[in-house]
């Protein structure tokens, strides 16, 4: 079953909700035009990773980061796009910050319970979490 | 009608992350689910690697181009005293704005 990069649509009720949210009260949508403005949303993710993908090869990277994303939009002329984007990643990335403190505190609480406090190795927290880090911040994408 | 099955399954798949406030914009309101956005940076068969940022951006960033895009086709709307959006209104604004010309040819 060979299926189209365009059709791998994003969720029909996430994207009706968007449109509902940016039009006025009272404002409908026809079936059509939300089914269009959802593969429109489609094929603006390809382009723009297409385009992010040109700015990481440009910087001889394997890794397709936030950075990337952001030059991006400033090659398809979306910068008004730049500023709320950047604020949402703040945010993405305290949350993100956030959780791992969460688990670390946890593991560590678990640890303490385990092993005598005097025989804690530092060493052990540090690889753990370069672990960690490297399972959330990159995904190989197999193609 | 089977409509409500599937569009109540979908809600339910969606209704993990947004809080649905009327915050205009940073970070809240509706949210693509990441790995909806990630099937399709991995249908680029140049990208190797992309980390969960850049994944997230792209979500958000798409988000922004949903209510882009429906706000500039709803002046055609306007403009023909309607209150439903129809494709029309979406064919006029990709063919009047300069950044939509890249959807040219491809929502057929």
């Amino acid at each position: 079953m060979a299926e189209r990069p365009e059709d791998l649509n994003l969720p029909n009720a996430v994207i009706t909700r968007i449109i509902k949210e940016a039009l006025p009260d009272g404002v409908n949508i026809s079936k059509e035009a939300r089914s269009a403005i959802s593969r429109a949303a489609s094929v603006f993710v390809l382009y723009a990773t297409s385009c992010a993908n040109n700015f990481a090869m440009k910087g001889k990277r394997k890794t397709l980061n936030a950075g990337d994303v952001l030059s991006a939009m400033e090659e398809m002329e979306f910068q008004r796009f730049i500023a709320p984007l950047k604020e949402s990643l703040e945010v993405y990335r305290r949350e993100q910050k956030g959780k791992k403190e969460a688990r670390k505190d946890k593991d560590r609480k678990a640890d303490s319970e385990e092993q005598d406090k005097s025989r804690e190795d530092d060493n052990d927290d540090d690889d753990e979490r370069m672990e960690e880090e490297e399972q959330n911040d990159e995904e190989e994408v197999d193609n | 009608m089977a409509a409500a099955g599937p569009e109540a399954a979908a809600a339910a798949e969606d209704a993990g992350g947004s809080g649905a406030g009327p915050c205009a914009g940073a970070a809240r309101g509706a949210r693509l689910p990441l790995a909806r956005v990630k099937a399709l940076v991995k249908a680029d068969p140049d990208v190797s690697l992309a980390s969960q940022e850049a994944v997230f951006v792209l979500a958000r960033a798409a988000e922004l181009f949903v209510e882009t895009i429906a706000k500039d086709a709803y002046v055609y709307a306007q403009q023909g005293k309607r209150k439903t959006l129809q494709r029309k209104d979406l064919d006029n604004a990709i063919e009047a704005v300069d950044e939509f010309a890249f959807l040219e040819g491809t929502l057929d």
